[in-house]
């Protein structure tokens, strides 16, 4: 199959979806002749004009309460926020509005939007420039929040946020823009809410989210090779969580590693193990849970330190077989 | 470009008082007499809402809290006298007015949705502070001060987009103006030229807060002239000025000549919500404002007798009496269906 | 009392205002109040005259409670004890269950002393029923209930074991106690409990012959599919319902299981049966035929001691054990609890001591009072332990045939069919009807050869067609 970089099947999924739908349109800081901070809408803005690639001013809440102005009243709009650590701007009309408004409105309005974001570290622009906030949306009904970790499950997923009649912030990661897979010319769409296992292994089961999905991989490839079989779990859509795919890994393996680039202090990993120790996977457990996150620290600029403040693939090599031990 | 009042202010905040012109000027032709007996109705209702609202909440029949409008009703009535069926209304949370002048609204459901019950507009999820009438174009109170300006945005530029000639009505209050939100939302309009009115309700304080203190500028729609597009302040309790402000806006508008900034002089008579002493205020000025009271002075203008009067304010009571029947005999939410409704 | 705030309840009057009897306007404070957050002003919601003044300066009012009245001048005030709320508030929707509504669970009532020495003893007094006035926990409730709570607190002792390990534990009935952990830092993995388990049942040399513990109703689960007619019921595999399927299992996995039948004519042993019982006193138990079944297989056993052994040991370790007592296990169904949705009560093996040693009299006394305590859940351990050989009738519901699995480590057992008339050819070969009886011998084929499980049946049918052996 043809294969693209991850950005490429980004691009091709809302170039598909714009062509698809009149009512799609993206809008955020640079998304027009700039082509988007990191290439994502490159081209589009020639292809369908600046009515449908909307420039706008340095305004993440306008830009936020732009989309859910437009998908209350018929529009299908992708939002683009340049990056994911300015999203803590527009959180008042993420947060309060955009996820609120169809409960408080008795289900009787629909927000059908896409806040796109790329989030995670190793690009060496510090600690504004390189949070993982999703689960800040994590814990709020009413959001979809979705992380593809391949090519394919970008496009796949995008397409059906672009579907979806509910507000999904979909993030995606700087690290995995120029990374290559197998990517299908013709529009298709990956259910959010579907977790995927990657890799199957009886040994220790492994979820991981975003960039963290290939490093797990690897990971397992070098543990292979020691007799070690990690099975790689990826949640793709972390809200609403398909968790029943992870309580079979935990029950068949009966170890567990969560492994994310966020902090670990109410990070997602928190999560994950909270619905396992709660579900029948418990009585199956060996070992207690490990989770591999980002440290509880700013990221530092320095590249060795940076590197040092998110796990790597020798940190996961390393707490794998400690666990199976 | 207009960019200035067509009624000014004084130094207090209240309208001057001006020559009073002959009642032909005052009562627009195409309201008719009719039409203007409705207004007066409507401006009733809202009042006799607002302080049923209020009395069944000291009784604890309504829980939470509310934000009442009391002494603000000719912004909202006037306001919606200029737009049309299939226009948007973003509305604040001092915004039961601007509900219930809206098209097709029914203080039944509304009335209901303050008792919490299934049968109000947002089924007893919303309450006080979350009304909308979606249906009816009408996209929702927001709880959070100027939490609609940036949604009028987009509700701009999908009309836009759309290519049709409706308006977006974004109400906020002199304490929005002052967020950064007002900023962003009212500069993105401009920008873009986008068919929303920015009506801002200056009441004179946001909470504690007097507009005086919180603003380095004589009127809000000062800031107009920041933007680039017209401001203009007008007595909000002339139903009729407020009326013809809009009538201009809307046009400006519908033709595709962007957005315009709105600042509605008035004053809420009570306090900013259920639990407010009020010490920033003094009973005189509330007595002050009270002289201005926007149902009686368009009493005036159309030379109603006090029986006249009194007989639509009754008939008010009726209409709010049959609601609040209406909504205690309503069903409860059931508690099984609490999660209903967060995802489409 | 009006209602300010959103979560006020109450309001204390810090001053009347105004006076009862003086003349008040719409609007007129006349009272201040302090809430917890700050101080208001009650307002006269009507023109009237202040009376009936319900509250002085300093008191707490619940927010909705009347405080006065404002009545016109020739109204008079409605007496003390009339409506003390000024509305009812409108019936909230009935909460589901108590516990959807934990907010509103009345705070446990106790005297500051039972509340100091409860929390001196670890207790919650909310778990203590309290015998003060209007339920009030007492210190002697308090001092009555720690003994209880703490015994149902009490920690049996720490294990470090993984959740699996404890699972399979409570599956297999091991004591973690006892058990080695290979583990990290010496924590039992479930692989370790399994092959303790191993190791247990292999090395006993009489092993428990029967599943014992509890009945009753076991946690249900019930789901429906949609359709309100079709509830299906979903019941965990626990308690003694576990261990019987733990044992057979791994019984009928392990011993390769051989069958053998045999016909037998029971005229003879009815007759016997008949004839003892007929001299019993009037309040011993009957002699059954199971008696004399059981009876007679200690007979033969005695004479093939072979179906009498036990196999134990570890896997390549295994050694056969010739018992020397013929302890005979009679399989007992036990009745279902009343709102078990299985109607089963399960399965319980008692175990008849030294059978050879006992006559028919003794024999049924023992059994029944098994029997009885089997029923009552009241079987002491030694009762199903040691038991070298069973047997399970079920004659008296109508089986033509069936096969038995071998309760471990014994290597035999008897599965006893009703006995029903037939004709069968007599010493000159007519027919004749006779009650004939189906037995269905189960070996441990490890251990009990064909040729030696025939000769056991063999001599079995010989004594029950001539109870009169059994004196040789």
């Amino acid at each position: 199959m043809r294969e693209l970089t991850y950005v490429e099947a980004i691009r091709e999924a809302l170039n598909q979806a714009m062509a698809a739908d009149p009512r799609v349109f993206l809008i955020g800081e640079d998304v027009g002749v700039y082509g988007g901070a990191f290439g994502a809408s490159a081209g589009l803005h020639q292809q369908y004009g600046a009515g449908r690639v909307v420039d706008t001013p340095i305004s993440e809440a306008g830009i936020a309460g732009a989309c859910v102005g437009a998908a209350l009243t018929g529009m299908r709009p992708v939002g683009e926020i340049q990056f994911m650590d300015f999203i803590t701007i527009s959180m008042e009309q993420l947060v309060l509005q955009a996820a609120k408004i169809r409960y408080m409105f008795g289900g009787k309005a629909t927000v059908p939007m896409v806040l796109r974001t790329p989030g995670g570290s190793g690009t060496g622009a510090a600690a504004q420039h390189s949070e993982s906030l999703e689960n800040w949306f994590v814990h709020i009904p009413g959001l979809k929040v979705v992380m593809p970790s391949t090519p394919y499950d970008a496009k796949g997923l995008l397409l059906s946020a672009i579907d979806d009649d509910n507000p999904v912030i979909f993030v995606e990661h700087k690290l995995l823009y120029k990374t290559k897979g197998p990517v299908p010319e013709e529009p298709y769409r990956i259910p959010l809410t579907q977790t995927d296992v990657k890799r199957v292994g009886q040994h220790l089961t492994v979820v991981a989210t975003s960039m963290m999905v290939p490093r797990a991989l690897q990971a397992a490839e070098q543990l292979a090779a020691e007799g070690i079989e990690l099975e790689v779990v990826d949640p793709r859509t972390l809200s609403p969580l398909d968790d029943a795919p992870i309580i079979r890994s935990v029950i068949k393996t009966g170890r567990l590693m969560v492994v994310h680039e966020a902090h670990r202090n109410g990070g997602f990993g928190g999560e994950i193990v909270g619905r396992v120790a709660e579900s029948e996977a418990f009585d199956y457990l060996e070992a207690p849970i490990k989770r591999l996150c980002g440290l509880d620290v700013p990221i530092p600029y320095n590249r060795t330190l940076e590197a040092a403040a998110v796990p790597q693939v020798a940190d996961i090599v390393r707490e794998a077989k400690a666990l199976v031990k | 470009m207009a960019t200035r009042s067509k009624v000014s202010a004084s130094a207090n905040g209240q309208p001057r008082a001006s020559k009073k012109p002959a009642r032909a000027d005052l009562i627009p032709t195409e309201w008719g007499e009719a039409g203007a007996i409705e207004r007066l109705r409507k401006m009733m209702l809202i009042r006799a809402f607002e302080e049923k609202a209020e009395e069944l909440f000291s009784l604890g029949r309504v829980h939470g809290t509310m934000h009442l409008s009391i002494g603000q009703e000719a912004s909202a009535v006037g306001a919606a006298s200029a737009l049309r069926v299939g226009d948007y209304l973003l509305n604040t949370h001092r915004g039961h007015g601007h509900c219930l002048a809206w098209f097709g609204s029914d203080e039944k459901l509304m009335m209901a949705e303050f008792m919490g019950k299934e049968s109000g507009y947002c089924r007893g999820r919303g309450g006080s502070m979350h009304i909308a009438n979606v249906d009816a174009n009408n996209l929702g109170a927001n709880g959070i001060v100027a939490g609609g300006l940036p949604i009028s945005v987009g509700v701009g530029l999908s009309i836009k987009q759309r290519a049709t000639d409706q308006v977006c009505l974004s109400v906020f209050g002199d304490g929005g103006a002052n967020t950064g939100a007002f900023h962003e939302s009212v500069n993105m309009a401009s920008i873009w030229q986008l068919p929303v009115i920015y009506l801002c309700e200056n009441n004179q304080y946001a909470m504690s807060m007097p507009m005086k203190k919180a603003f380095n500028i004589p009127q809000v729609s000062d800031r107009a002239k920041g933007y680039g597009i017209p401001g203009v302040t007008v007595d909000g309790n002339d139903i009729v000025a407020v009326y013809r402000v809009f009538q201009d806006a809307v046009a400006r508008a519908r033709a595709g000549q962007g957005p315009t900034l709105i600042e509605a002089l008035t004053y809420r008579w009570r306090g900013h919500s259920k639990s407010d002493k009020q010490a920033y205020r003094t009973r005189d000025e509330v007595k002050e404002w009270q002289a201005q009271d926007p149902i009686r002075r368009f009493g005036r203008v159309l030379k109603l007798s006090d029986a006249e009067f009194d007989g639509h304010r009754v008939w008010a009571d009726q209409r709010i009496n049959e609601a609040v029947a209406f909504s205690e005999a309503s069903a409860e939410p059931k508690i099984d269906q609490i999660l209903e409704g967060i995802f489409a | 009392m009006p209602k300010f705030g959103f979560t006020q309840e109450s309001a204390e009057i810090v001053r009347w205002l105004k006076r009862a009897g003086e003349a008040v306007e719409q609007g007129d404070p006349i009272a201040e109040v302090t809430t917890d957050k700050v101080n208001m002003e009650v307002e006269a919601p009507a023109d009237g005259i202040l009376d009936g003044l319900r509250f002085k300066e300093g008191d707490t009012v619940p927010v909705t409670h009347v405080i006065a009245w404002v009545r016109g001048p020739n109204e008079t005030v409605p007496p003390v004890g009339a409506a003390l709320v000024a509305a009812p508030a409108p019936d909230a929707a009935p909460a589901p269950d108590a516990a959807a509504a934990p907010a509103n669970a009345l705070p446990v009532k106790s005297t500051p002393l039972a509340a100091k020495v409860a929390a001196d003893l670890g207790v919650d007094p909310a778990v203590v029923a309290g015998t003060g006035p209007g339920g009030k926990v007492m210190r002697a409730d308090v001092e009555a209930a720690a003994p209880i709570v703490a015994a149902s607190q009490a920690p049996a002792g720490k294990v470090a074991a993984s959740p699996a390990a404890r699972r399979v534990a409570r599956e297999l009935g091991v004591d973690l106690h006892a058990v080695t952990g290979t583990g990290p830092r010496g924590r039992v993995q479930s692989d370790d409990v399994r092959a303790a388990e191993r190791a247990a049942t292999r090395a006993a040399p009489t092993g428990p012959t029967g599943p014992t513990g509890p009945t009753g109703a076991p946690a249900t689960d019930q789901t429906t599919t949609g359709r309100p007619d079709t509830a299906i019921t979903r019941l965990p595999l626990q308690g003694m319902r576990r261990t019987i399927a733990t044992r057979l299992q791994k019984s009928y996995q392990e011993a390769p299981h051989v069958f053998f039948e045999a016909q037998i004519d029971v005229t003879a042993a009815e007759a016997l049966r008949a004839k003892v019982n007929g001299r019993l006193p009037k309040d011993a138990a009957r002699v059954s035929l199971t008696v004399v079944i059981a009876r007679a297989c200690a007979w033969a056993l005695k004479r093939h001691p072979l179906v009498n052994s036990h196999l134990v040991g570890a896997p390549g370790q295994e050694a056969i054990v010739m018992n020397a007592a013929i302890n005979i296990g009679i399989a007992v169904a036990l009745d279902a609890a009343p709102d078990d949705p299985t109607g089963s009560g399960g399965l319980i093996v008692p175990v008849v001591h030294d059978v050879g040693a006992k006559g028919f009299e003794a024999l049924a006394a023992d059994l029944a009072d098994l029997s009885k305590r089997a029923r009552g859940n009241k079987l002491r351990p030694e009762d199903v332990m040691d038991g070298t050989f069973t047997i399970s009738n079920l004659g008296m519901f109508g089986v033509d045939r069936f096969t038995a699995i071998i309760n471990p480590p014994q290597v035999a057992i008897l599965a006893v069919a009703a006995a029903r008339r037939q004709f069968v050819p007599d010493a000159d070969g007519n027919p004749v009807a006779r009650p004939i009886m189906a037995v269905t011998l189960s070996a441990d084929h490890r251990v009990v050869d064909g040729a030696v499980a025939a000769r056991f049946l063999s001599d079995l049918r010989a004594v029950l067609e001539d109870p009169a052996l059994m004196l040789a």
